[in-house]
């Protein structure tokens, strides 16, 4: 039963480790092919829920036309950098897409129209939900299958240039800093309030 | 609240039969009779809101650590500080109950913690976030103070059931935690409020949980089948406790090298079932990608063998007993612990989701059912020290949790994996040391019984429970 199951996972995991057990895209196989830049600068700090970040892309001039005719979706996502990563295994760079947790946001996702030449553009406000950390901004390409086929990105391949940093929400509101003191306060008035009748009670008992 | 009664005066009526010390001789788990029923459901009900609340950290653990700004380290840090201060806490439990009584020390101690989650929804640094895991840990010590509270409500034929029973359903808040507060996270959200508020405002619940189970117990129980121990004579209450005193007793029971070994081993069930509660949400969440409330579910599933398997390894050690006696106690106990090893070196090597939730739950069941084991075993190491033995095994399985936890899952040293497979060959190992358990007059794993010394062993009056 032991050597079997050995057997079995050894197999799946076989499966797993290759490239094309389930078509799985790896990072390294994208083309740079999209252009894209962001509004905030090296150093910028914005704030989540008020500031905005314009985010544009279009295919890459230096490229010909016909490039990306495979396009059909484009989604522009705000990524980690590798600061806000360090010690922190939830947002880890793997190299297979599907495990890769580097890119956590969704700016905006359409479709890609090949035929129009002209520059996309998207102004989006950081959402709440977006936790304090230094970023930078990168634009997956799919194909029809719903597969990344090419990539474009804000930052340099070592991802050390041209980050920006939000400050999150901190969740805090002042209506729940005042019930969780009068709730504290309750607790502590009921305990001191049965010894006082503990006490009470003795020495009524005496 | 409850009138007092007089030790030797008329004689009270009792729902269920009770010995001479007034401790009930049966055990009807859906009873409400007070004072013993009554007693049992307040215990289990207030050590479960106590575990819920410490563990309802980890299944929001993936907000918590981006609102907070957290690392893999302060995260492993606040695991292990969570589990520290139970240690000394479990310890101090002991001579606190002596001392208020188990009524007024459960009720203060879960007063004093709900505080702490309160204060929990206004954290906004990792050290705010550590400090708090680290005191809202002495909660745990509550488990000291019902396995008390039940000793002296029950006598000696049904306590290591009834003590099972109350541990058991009493962890399973652990994983009811896992189940509820991703779903009350959800419902929050849903009314449109920011996931980094959301998580503040779920924790109201299972403070507030902990607040009105502690009023409870304060309300409808009592320390004693007599009475409480502000009202029970000086005279009854010299009776009952050593007439040496505590300092001889804790010394007894340290000196005790069955306690240590038991502590050891149960720092590697009990220790190993806390360490998982912890990182087992997480470990699910980042290695098969499911969701927070997925992976709380299968969090929970780990924990709710619990309702079951501790009471019944219970009902497994008494009937070893009836057969071979204490030697098929620590026989059953060293191989459903070495099997629970053995389980989880296999969920470390399982790679599809189904078959790693399938593994964990057989894990827990024999994980769990270690634990149940152990407490068995424990009464009939020392009668006049039981409380001091209880406390000694009961902080080794957080010590084990320390441990385990610094060890293998703070900080980025080794992948979640890795850390369960060493976890699970310590745990192997150190389960080895149940061989050298031996009692003269009922024998060890791999001796018979000595019966030329028994008799001069009972004159040393340590008073074993049959």
């Amino acid at each position: 039963m032991d050597s079997r199951l050995l057997i079995v996972s050894s197999l799946l995991l076989l499966c797993l480790s290759g490239t094309t057990c389930h078509g799985s895209v790896l990072f390294s196989s994208l083309k740079r092919t999209l252009s894209v830049h962001a509004s905030p600068k090296q150093g910028a700090k914005l704030k989540a829920g008020e500031d905005k970040i314009t985010v544009t892309w279009d295919l890459n001039n230096t490229l010909p036309a016909s490039t990306d005719d495979q396009y059909k979706k484009v989604k522009v996502k705000l990524c980690f950098a590798p600061i806000s990563q360090k010690d922190r295994a939830w947002r880890k760079t793997e190299n297979e897409m599907k495990r890769d947790k580097t890119c956590q946001f969704t700016i905006v996702d359409r479709a890609y129209d090949s035929s129009a030449k002209t520059e996309q553009r998207f102004d989006w406000v950081v959402e709440r939900d977006v936790p304090t950390a230094t970023y930078f901004v990168r634009a997956y390409a799919y194909d029809s299958a719903g597969a990344e086929v090419a990539y474009g990105q804000t930052t340099d391949t070592s991802k050390t240039s041209n980050l920006f940093d939000v400050q999150g929400i901190t969740g805090r509101h002042v209506s729940l800093d005042i019930a969780a003191a009068s709730f504290s306060a309750f607790s502590v008035l009921t305990l001191f309030g049965f010894f006082f009748n503990e006490k009470r009670k003795a020495r009524a008992g005496k | 609240m409850e009138e007092p009664e007089e030790l030797g005066g008329k004689d009270v009526e009792f729902v269920l039969p009770v010995d001479s010390d007034k401790k009930a001789t049966e055990f009807r788990l859906f009873f409400l009779a007070p004072p013993h029923m009554r007693t049992f459901h307040l215990a289990w009900l207030s050590l479960f809101s106590c575990f819920f609340s410490t563990f309802a950290i980890p299944p929001l653990q993936p907000i918590i650590r981006d609102d907070l700004n957290l690392t893999d380290t302060d995260i492993g840090n606040a695991g292990i500080a969570s589990f520290t201060s139970s240690i000394f806490s479990r310890l101090a439990m002991g001579p606190i109950c002596d001392l208020m009584g188990p009524r007024v020390a459960t009720a203060m101690l879960s007063l004093l913690t709900a505080l702490l989650i309160f204060a929990f929804s206004l954290a906004s640094s990792p050290n705010d976030f550590i400090l708090l895991r680290f005191l809202i840990g002495f909660s745990l010590a509550n488990f000291v103070s019902n396995q008390f509270w039940m000793s002296s409500m029950f006598s000696g034929n049904v306590v290591g059931l009834v003590n099972g029973f109350a541990a058991g359903w009493a962890n399973v808040g652990s994983g009811a935690t896992q189940i509820f507060m991703p779903l009350i996270y959800s419902l929050i959200t849903s009314f449109g409020v920011a996931s980094f508020t959301a998580w503040r405002i779920a924790f109201v619940v299972p403070a507030v949980f902990q607040v009105v189970t502690a009023l409870m117990v304060l309300a409808y129980g009592q320390d004693l089948p007599q009475g409480n121990y502000s009202s029970v004579k000086m005279k009854m209450r010299e009776n009952m406790s050593s007439k040496e005193g505590l300092f001889e007793d804790l010394f007894h029971g340290l000196k005790n090298y069955r306690g240590w070994i038991l502590g050891l081993t149960y720092g590697f069930c009990f220790g190993v079932e806390l360490t998982v509660d912890n990182v087992i949400a997480q470990y699910f969440y980042d290695r098969f990608g499911v969701n927070m409330q997925v992976a709380g579910t299968i969090a929970a599933c780990f924990v709710f063998a619990n309702c079951f398997s501790r009471p019944f390894r219970g009902v497994l050690s008494n009937v070893m007993a009836k057969r071979f006696g204490m030697r098929g106690r620590l026989w059953s106990l060293w191989i459903v612990q070495s099997v629970a090893a053995l389980l989880c070196i296999l969920l470390e090597r399982t790679n599809s989701l189904m078959s790693s939730v399938v593994v964990m739950c057989a894990f827990s069941v024999f994980v769990q059912g270690t634990s149940g084991l152990t407490f068995e075993v424990v009464p009939f190491i020392s009668k006049r020290s039981l409380g001091v033995i209880s406390g000694m095994t009961g902080s080794g399985g957080t010590v084990g949790a320390v441990v385990t936890q610094l060890l293998l899952f703070s900080g980025s040293k080794f992948s979640k994996q890795t850390g369960i497979s060493l976890m699970d060959l310590m745990m192997f190992f150190c389960t080895l040391p149940i061989s050298l358990i031996y009692f003269p007059q009922w024998g060890g794993m791999l001796c018979g019984p000595n019966y030329i010394h028994s008799s001069s062993f009972a004159e040393h009056n340590y008073h074993l429970l049959a």
